[in-house]
């Protein structure tokens, strides 16, 4: 169970951008009327957007 | 008591007027802390029907909730020194109640805030051991940027380091209540970020959490303090005037009465404040702008 919750934590930022920041940029997108490029859907292109951001934040450490 | 009377006092007469003035201040039951504590949570919890099913526009929620969430630390402060009620008394349960609730919204367990709290008195600029030491900042944009800093994943301080100071002081087991504080939080946010409502939950919950967090530690750990150099009773806080008054500073233009007395109510610092003034001056507080 610890080593769940650790990795968990550990993972945080990349769980928090496919969690929230993915869904949170799709609603955006959506609620602007602005269409995602490529042909894809407001989530998927979402999807992309908070993973790699998420991952970004993983790797560095920080978001900003 | 002139001033001339006051300059001729030893240390100990010093003292022993100072503990006169306190002891009016002290012992007095903070009724506005407490109704503070519950009406402040229901308003913010109330903000989610209201959006959710009455459709109160986000943009009027939002700067609502930045408030009520900056708002809910004090009483959960007042609490953890045990300013309602002391351990053994009758209203013990009103001030741990207080205190556990009232900063639900800042996502912020009360156990760790009171230990990791406790330890910023007791050891206040230090700069391995006081747990807010991480604020320190040359001005006031730097502060804001510094807290900034402060709550990315991997920083050092801020509530970073809470999880040490707990472990410094044999109190690792709470660290638990920040992981299932955590667990919920982001929980639910994902939650209703994958149900639809992300918006709703990063300004109703997400965003003004930030906002608090930028304040709170802005005006009670930050200005105080400033520029978190000395240590001492008498040199660790300072008073200061700020730009947005007491109530826009929560209080804590008067901080230093706080620091000595810290079981004086938020409520009664600037009338301590005041009548302590004279006794600060002689012993060399920083209390010149106020």
């Amino acid at each position: 169970m610890l080593v769940v919750i650790k990795t968990v934590f550990h993972f945080g930022p990349l769980l928090f951008g496919i969690g929230f920041i993915a869904p949170l940029f799709a609603q955006i997108m959506d609620a602007m009327d602005w269409a995602a490029p490529f042909g894809l859907n407001s989530l998927v292109f979402g999807l992309i957007v908070g993973g790699a951001y998420g991952l970004v934040a993983q790797i560095r450490g920080r978001w900003i | 008591m002139s001033a001339r009377d006051i300059a001729a006092m030893s240390d100990t007469e010093l003292m022993r007027v100072e503990r006169e003035i306190a002891a009016k201040h002290l012992n007095k039951f903070p009724y506005f802390a407490v109704f503070w504590a519950f009406a402040n949570l229901a308003v913010w919890l109330a903000l989610w029907p209201l959006v959710f099913l009455s459709g109160l526009p986000l943009w009027v929620a939002f700067p609502i909730a930045a408030v009520t969430i900056t708002l809910c630390y004090l009483p959960s402060h007042e609490a953890q020194h045990d300013i309602i009620a002391r351990p053994g008394t009758r209203l013990r349960w009103l001030n741990q109640l207080v205190g556990h609730v009232s900063t639900i919204p800042l996502v912020l367990p009360y156990r760790i805030a009171k230990l990791t709290h406790l330890e910023h008195h007791k050891h206040t600029n230090h700069p391995e051991w006081d747990p807010d030491i991480s604020c320190a900042a040359p001005g006031p944009l730097s502060a804001i940027w510094q807290t900034v800093r402060e709550n990315q994943p991997r920083a050092k301080g801020g509530m970073n380091s809470y999880g040490a100071t707990l472990s410094r002081i044999g109190r690792p087991d709470v660290v638990l209540d920040g992981v299932v504080y955590n667990l919920v939080f982001y929980g639910i946010l994902f939650a209703l970020a994958w149900g639809g409502f992300a918006i709703e939950a990063a300004l109703l919950w997400w965003l003004p959490r930030h906002v608090a967090l930028i304040y709170i530690r802005f005006f009670l750990s930050w200005a105080p303090h400033h520029p978190g150099l000395s240590v001492g009773r008498y040199k660790d806080t300072r008073s200061f005037r700020s730009h947005l008054g007491n109530i826009g500073s929560m209080g804590m233009q008067y901080h230093i009465v706080h620091h000595l007395y810290p079981r004086i109510p938020l409520y009664r610092t600037p009338r301590a404040y005041w009548d302590l003034k004279p006794i600060l001056e002689a012993r060399g507080c920083h209390v010149s702008e106020l």
